[in-house]
């Protein structure tokens, strides 16, 4: 398996901020996910994406993203993203991300 | 202890708001595991236990997944279920524990173990048929899952097929918007790989069998492409180049899958779309190259017309006439008669080797040149070397320019030639021989090296005539390439003598049109016709 994917991670106040690089598919998809789930507990509701280094997302990837949204959206939190290559900003639109998730231009912007 | 009907509905009537709030809890899960979570809560509430374990497996042949449990132990009693005890509530001897196993809705298993109450009672009839309700209530909610998830997975699955169709006609129009060497191959494969899914690929453009260019996906890729990777190929060959794509391992949330139709598809129209894109790229820049050649060949021919005389001095005792027919892809060809302030004319006509804007620079040149040194007067000879020196700094190694010019003394007909490489012009003689002025001389520009170009003088007599041409003439081609020839125009020089200069002009230019037969002009036709009355 070829691995392109890293992040980051920080609390930002009460927003935990993922920074992600390289290509969002299932095994980038389950390393967001597995460091939301490390945060999840602790009882954080908001969280902000920064996908700015991440310019390729399929399907899988984004699956993993519905499903943070759908956990959030429980705990009545939200997921965030900023950053977006146009066209995955697109995918994200067709993909129904932003009934629930919301784009920003920075982790400033989250109330 | 047995029971009644009456006795079960009345203790049974004290958990039917309970059960209503559990299904609503338990329905509410977006997850097996959640809802296990969410069960525990139940059961805790109802039995006043927390010594609960729950377990799942997929089918008869999984092994058993903890979802809840205590400790390791608790899944030793499910296991240890009999296939004859499975499916029922059992207890152990001391009625302290109940546990079971439940077959779901969609045959998989959910294993339950209910320990020690805090207050150490057993378990009594009842709970059992409270335990049985809830698990019912379990799997009813489990099924209300499924059919959420069914539902999400058909929405995601529809949307997915939008998103890709959207993509796939986006992708169309960024690449038509790139050129190839322009991140195109990036573009193209960072897509194909996103819309099927793929975990990995390449894009190869092969020309004689060497690699020229490699573009993976991700960038760090290396050569880590091998045959046992479940792949999908295509490839298009463009202009003897072979441009070769690969995916490799498509994924799914529990490892590599098979490509589907729909994948090849996509694929393949990404690699029409990149096919398209080069030959667009192509086709636009030969546009833009024939633009710019039109362009410099409008140019050329606007220097070359305004070069050209408008119409040739009257030189009193002669008949003059001359003629330039430029060719489609302008030349540099060349004529001129200029009357010399000692009363002498000079008749001149050049041709540039090349075509377009350079070779008419090159004229603009010489023609700059010429006039300059003829009003000074000085030996032809000597002008001939000046301008060789002036035309071949002024050009490249391959241009030249073959040149012949003759001063003309009107009262006498005595002409002063120097000839730099030119068709030998021709004298018709008063007897009707033809003389061929054989003055030689390498063309301008060729070498610089100072040497000296031999001057010729004749004289022509009233009645002679002298026809200087550039090779159009005798090298127009008809359409199997056969040319017109120096004997024939020889001929036609001697058999066609009109009063008028400008009659024979005309005439041999009908006589080439005869022989070309409506073939396109090859080359600029140009010449001076000089009768002397």
């Amino acid at each position: 398996m070829v691995l392109d994917f890293e992040l980051t991670s920080e609390l930002v106040n009460d927003v935990l901020v993922i920074k992600t690089e390289g290509y969002i598919n299932n095994a980038g998809g389950e390393r967001i996910a597995k460091e939301f789930e490390k945060y999840l507990n602790q009882g954080i509701t908001k969280v902000l994406i920064d996908i700015e280094k991440s310019k390729v997302v399929n399907s899988i990837g984004i699956s993993f993203l519905i499903e943070i949204i759908e956990q959030l959206n429980e705990r009545g939190g939200k997921l965030y993203f900023t950053n977006l290559d146009p066209s995955i900003e697109k995918t994200f639109e067709i993909m129904g991300l932003f009934q629930f998730a919301e784009k920003v231009d920075s982790v400033e912007d989250i109330k | 202890m047995s029971l009644d009907t009456d006795f079960i509905t009345e203790k049974l009537s004290f958990h039917v708001k309970s059960f209503q709030e559990s299904f609503e809890i338990l329905s509410k899960s977006f997850s097996l595991s959640e809802m296990a979570n969410q069960f525990v809560k139940v059961l805790r509430g109802s039995f006043f236990t927390t010594s609960i374990g729950i377990f799942h497996k997929n089918d008869d042949n999984s092994k058993w997944v903890t979802l809840i449990a205590k400790d390791d132990n608790t899944i030793e009693k499910i296991r240890n279920i009999s296939e004859q005890d499975s499916l029922k509530i059992n207890s152990n001897p001391e009625l302290t524990e109940l546990y079971t196993i439940t077959k779901l809705v969609d045959s998989s298993y959910l294993g339950i173990l209910l320990g020690k109450k805090f207050d150490s009672t057993k378990y009594s009839d009842i709970d059992k048929i409270t335990f049985q309700i809830f698990i019912q209530l379990f799997d009813n909610a489990y099924q209300a899952l499924l059919s959420h998830k069914k539902e999400k997975s058909l929405i995601f699955d529809l949307n997915n097929k939008v998103a890709q169709l959207y993509n796939l006609i986006d992708t169309g129009i960024e690449l038509s918007n790139l050129h190839h060497g322009d991140k195109m191959m990036e573009l193209a494969i960072s897509r194909a790989i996103s819309l099927t899914n793929s975990s990995f690929g390449r894009i190869r453009v092969i020309e004689n069998d060497v690699v020229k260019e490699e573009t993976t996906f991700p960038p760090n890729l290396g050569n880590d492409i091998h045959k046992n990777h479940k792949s999908l190929n295509e490839k298009f060959i463009d202009e003897g180049i072979e441009y070769e794509f690969i995916l490799c391992e498509k994924e799914s949330r529990t490892g590599t899958v098979e490509y589907d139709e729909t994948d090849k598809l996509l694929f393949s129209a990404i690699v029409r779309q990149v096919h398209a894109a080069i030959q667009n790229d192509r086709f636009h820049k030969e546009a833009l190259e024939n633009e710019a050649m039109k362009r410099e060949l409008a140019v050329a021919a606007e220097i070359q017309k305004r070069i050209l005389p408008d119409k040739l001095p009257v030189i009193e005792g002669y008949d003059l006439a001359g003629i330039n027919i430029p060719s489609l892809e302008v030349s540099g060809d060349y004529y001129n008669v200029l009357e010399l302030n000692n009363g002498k004319f000079a008749l001149i006509l050049a041709d540039v080797t090349g075509k377009g804007m350079p070779a008419s620079l090159l004229v603009s040149t010489l023609d700059a040149s010429l006039q300059a040194y003829l009003d000074f007067q000085i030996p032809l000879s000597e002008m001939a070397v000046k301008l060789n020196s002036i035309v071949f700094r002024s050009s490249t190694a391959d241009k030249f320019i073959t040149f012949f010019v003759a001063v003309l003394e009107p009262s006498t007909g005595q002409l002063d030639i120097i000839n730099a490489g030119h068709n030998p012009p021709l004298i018709l003689r008063k007897d009707g021989s033809i003389e061929k002025i054989e003055a030689g001389g390498v063309a301008f520009g060729m070498f610089d090296m100072g040497l000296p170009f031999e001057g010729q003088k004749l004289t022509l007599e009233k009645g002679e005539r002298l026809f200087i041409f550039t090779d159009g003439i005798p090298e127009a081609m008809d359409k199997d390439e056969e040319e017109y020839t120096d004997e024939r125009l020889e001929q036609f020089f001697q058999d066609v003598v009109p009063d008028k200069a400008s009659d024979f002009i005309s005439s041999i230019v009908s006589d080439v049109r005869k022989h070309t037969h409506g073939e396109p002009q090859s080359d600029d036709i140009t010449a001076i016709y000089l009768i002397r009355k």
